[in-house]
């Protein structure tokens, strides 16, 4: 099975380490993976914004990286919920490209939803120890469908207990550039999402989704909180690896 | 209303500071969504309901011209008068010239989102008639100085029993009240004299049944009821896209909106007017008028906006939305708030006057879940940002910044380069602690957050690396 | 050209209507089926559901088997109460023996200062517990709406499953509506303040069923 990993531009220049996470789990599965060389961005930042033209571009440029693979996975359901929502709908008035861009999108998946559905892991190789919450990126759970898989794969791992917060799939105020834009609206979703996180009393929050992670532990930290780590999936599932 | 809608930010900002607001807006995640998702779950199959209201209402749209004929056609034969509008200034003056002629004084009003839309209340009043709201929230907020609905259903969800409290105290004279029960006997013993001496009765409607030529209206309180039964005159305002087909059409989307609403299987009240009264008839107005209001609502149809015209005013996108639940519906500075009015305002008063709202979300599409009618609501978001790109409509920086991301992204050694260039200079800002408490030109991020720096080497170079 | 023209006109140009205005071929067959929709299960019977919903939403419900006891029912009901033994109903329930049950009804339509309505209705609902109330001479709207103590009838053969099957009873037997269909479900009730329900809001504060069958 070739794979083809879609790096998502935030585990590019953030968190390597997520990358070569999903890369150990997709191998630990039994896939060949490759990393297209030239990819860069989605195009999810300029779609949403409302940059339909280089947002078409960013697309072509990905079908043209990644058309060849039997799956493309993303560790990320913002990436993943851009390539499988939304790319066909760039294409609406183009159907040569159109057909192709579905084809793409129909091979594309989230990483847990990969794990669980397609290789049907049965163990992941992390030995994380402690009690996690686990945080529901509103791509990946809306678009995606993205709910019981990072869960069900978190039971893999005998060390780690999970402990549900309340409001888990509350959007934590990313946005993209709403972050930005309405930064004091953006803080206080933040804030309450850290507040029904620490309420657990969890060691970790875990997601799969960078953008959130980011300002979760932003504000986290912000408030103090030195101590509660905020990991992505991939990282829990893996173990340590970089 | 005044239009504010380009302060959203700066309202926004302020009311998250406003504790006595945030202790109301507290209430909506322990109600609202609460009771919507008892009713959703008692009912069944919830999807299946909401694809099927979704038909119903694109079956309408699809032929809005000869529904609205059919209904016209039906409501004329039983006597009513049907009005068109083009404008909010023509539906006005229709209402104020129907007032004049009948040498109306008092006009008693059951709560209409599109009389408030149209300045319905100030056109009265300017015309020497005396409007008196009569649904509970909208009668507080005429008292407090006609202070705006901040939410289309609940209108003073932003207010707490103190506030209403202090209100009554202040504005009746009356001893001084905190239980919701007995504030709401204080106005119904002032309101009922109203409703037994206003000479007419204005109402919105919920839905119009092209089948019957009838207005359908929801209440709880059964102040729509007394406006529409004991005055001389019922005067019933409403948007064009409220029609539906047929009776049956009309059940099907009573299923939906109460639960959506405020989780009820039902309004306590739902009430059909079809015609004035006949004459052996005691009760019913003697005239029935009907305003059928465009003020936009044809040239959404014709647009990309189209399906948001699916509306049924239930609130539950509001009442689900995080944004909402953090602000209140004040910020979003005109009639309809949250998701519905980040997409109706620029619709309707024009992008430019109001920009800064379908920016004014995450895209989380909690709202599009809940949406009774599956309106895509975060995909006309974007389509009106796009709007607003092709427009010239974005801050210089943004577009700035959106331009030289996407140059960047489409050339992968620039891009390379660049990234490489920043995971340093952040790991650099960030320190020992390995955290930035300062990101240049990011004042929205790092004035509430701290931002993680990275570790330093891009993955694109490390795995280049690890490869050779 | 009028606003009337101007709005169908832009309607029809944002449809890209092709047939000619007026030709309404295209809903006819819509309107002339209006089809039922999406009804939730049906597993329940009739009146035990009517009944329960009725309950859950705050009326009070009995029971008699005939009209003729009616007015003893209606006496425990405002006595227990303590409620005035007095009040207005509708023309057709003027025959009953109210006077023997000691009760002062009068068969005119109510007034603001009126505090017990006692009326019939054209048939129950019994997915919602919801009466169905049609305007006319003899069955004035203000009856159930102004006074603060609300009485019902309820014909027990007259409870019909869902709203739709109130529409078909209303069609089969009156061919078209009144001015007025009201649909109650319970006694005014209003949430505007904190979201916390309290009951009598500008209608009536309390809703008494009396099931007759």
């Amino acid at each position: 099975m070739r794979v083809a990993l879609f790096v998502t531009c935030l585990a590019d220049l953030m968190k390597p380490g997520v990358a070569f996470a999903a890369i150990r789990l997709l191998e630990h599965g039994g896939c060949t993976v490759e990393v297209p060389r030239t990819q860069t961005c989605c195009g999810q930042p300029a779609y949403n914004s409302g940059d339909r033209a280089t947002a078409i571009a960013l697309a072509k440029k990905a079908l043209a990286e990644f058309e060849g693979f039997d799956y493309v996975v993303a560790p990320s359901g913002s990436c993943g919920g851009m390539v499988r929502a939304h790319y066909p709908e760039l294409f609406r008035d183009d159907p040569a490209t159109l057909k192709r861009i579905e084809g793409l999108a129909s091979r594309t998946y989230e990483l847990t939803d990969f794990l669980v559905n397609v290789l049907k892991l049965d163990s992941v190789p992390g030995d994380f120890k402690g009690t996690v919450t686990y945080h529901d990126s509103c791509s990946g759970l809306r678009e995606l469908n993205v709910k019981a898989q990072p869960r069900a794969l978190l039971a893999k791992l005998p060390g780690v207990t999970l402990t549900e917060m309340n409001e888990a799939e509350t959007c934590c105020g990313f946005g993209g550039t709403f972050s930005l834009k309405f930064g004091e609206v953006s803080t206080q979703l933040a804030d309450n999402k850290c507040g029904n996180a620490c309420a657990t009393g969890a060691d970790a929050i875990v997601g799969g989704d960078l953008g959130c992670l980011l300002n979760i532990e932003g504000r986290l930290r912000r408030r103090g909180d030195l101590k509660t780590r905020v990991l992505h999936i991939a990282e829990v599932l893996a173990g340590r690896s970089e | 209303m005044e239009l504010r809608a380009n302060e959203f930010r700066a309202r926004a900002a302020a009311n998250l500071g406003d504790a006595k607001l945030q202790r109301g807006l507290g209430l909506i995640k322990v109600k609202a969504v609460v009771n919507r998702a008892s009713a959703v779950a008692e009912f069944g199959d919830f999807e299946a309901l909401r694809e099927t209201g979704k038909a119903i209402r694109d079956r309408a749209l699809a032929d809005l011209d000869l529904y609205l004929e059919r209904f016209e056609r039906e409501a004329a034969a039983r006597g009513a008068v049907v009005h068109w509008a083009e404008n909010a200034s023509e539906a006005c003056r229709i209402v104020v010239d129907i007032a004049r002629e009948n040498g109306v004084k008092t006009v008693a009003k059951s709560k209409s989102m599109v009389s408030e839309e149209v300045g319905l209340n100030d056109a009265l009043i300017a015309a020497g008639v005396t409007p008196v709201e009569t649904d509970l929230g909208e009668y507080i907020l005429q008292i407090n100085d006609a202070e705006p609905p901040s939410h289309i259903v609940m209108p003073v969800i932003h207010k707490t029993a103190e506030d209403v409290a202090d209100l009554f105290h202040a504005k009746h004279g009356t001893p001084r009240k905190t239980d919701p029960a007995l504030l709401t006997r204080e106005a119904r013993e002032i309101l009922r004299p109203k409703f037994l001496s206003a000479e007419m009765g204005v109402s919105g409607a919920n839905f119009l049944v092209a089948e019957t030529g009838s207005t359908l209206i929801v209440t709880n309180e059964g102040n729509g009821r007394l406006c529409t039964t004991l005055t001389r005159i019922h005067v019933a305002l409403t948007g064009i896209e409220k029609v539906v087909p047929t009776l049956e059409d009309a059940a099907t989307l009573l299923r939906l909106l109460p639960r959506s609403a405020t989780g009820q299987a039902i309004t306590n009240y739902v009430s059909l007017h079809t015609g004035p009264k006949h004459i052996e008839e005691t009760d019913g107005p003697r005239q029935f008028h009907i305003v059928l209001v465009d003020n936009g609502r044809s040239k959404l149809l014709a647009g990309e906006m189209r399906e948001m015209l699916r509306c049924i005013r239930c609130g539950a996108c509001m009442n689900h939305c995080p944004v909402y639940q953090a602000v209140g519906g004040h910020a979003y500075g005109w009639v309809y708030p949250g998701p519905m009015g980040n997409i109706l305002t620029p619709s309707y008063v024009g992008l430019e006057n109001a920009v800064q709202l379908p920016n004014a979300a995450t895209l989380c599409n909690q709202c599009g879940v809940v949406c009774p009618v599956k309106i895509p609501l975060p995909d006309l978001m974007r389509k009106l940002r796009e709007e607003q790109m092709a427009r010239g409509l974005k801050p210089f920086g943004e577009r700035l910044g959106l331009a030289l991301w996407g140059w960047a992204a489409q050339r992968p050694a620039l891009y390379a380069l660049g990234t490489r260039l920043a995971a340093r200079f952040m790991k650099w800002l960030g320190g020992r602690g390995r955290l930035i408490h300062r990101l240049p030109l990011a004042g929205g991020w790092s004035d509430g957050r701290d931002f993680p720096a990275p570790a330093g080497r891009t993955f694109r170079e490390l795995y280049q690396r690890s490869k050779r | 050209m009028s606003a009337r023209e101007n709005i169908l006109g832009r309607v029809r140009s944002a449809l890209s209507r092709k047939v000619s205005p007026g030709d309404t071929a295209t809903i006819e067959s819509h309107l002339a089926a209006h089809p039922v929709g999406l009804q939730p299960p049906r597993d329940w019977e009739p009146e035990l559901r009517f009944r329960a919903r009725a309950e859950a939403l705050a009326s009070t419900v009995e029971k008699v088997s005939s009209l003729q006891a009616v007015p003893a029912a209606v006496a425990r009901y405002l006595v227990v109460n303590n409620l005035p033994t007095g009040g207005v109903c509708w023309p057709g329930l003027r025959k009953l023996d109210w006077i023997g049950a000691g009760l002062g009804m009068e068969d005119r339509p109510a007034r603001g200062d009126d505090l017990v309505g006692v009326t019939g209705c054209f048939c129950a609902v019994a997915e919602t517990g919801t009466l169905m109330l049609l305007s006319g001479p003899d069955t004035p709207a203000a009856t159930s709406l102004l006074p603060e103590t609300h009485i019902a009838l309820v014909d027990t053969a007259r409870i019909v499953p869902f709203m739709e099957d109130a529409w078909a009873l209303l069609r089969a037997e009156r061919g078209r509506l009144p001015r007025a269909v009201n649909f109650v479900s319970g006694p005014s009730r209003t949430a505007d303040i904190e979201q916390t329900v309290t009951m009598g809001a500008h209608g009536p504060y309390r809703v008494h069923l009396i099931l007759v069958g």
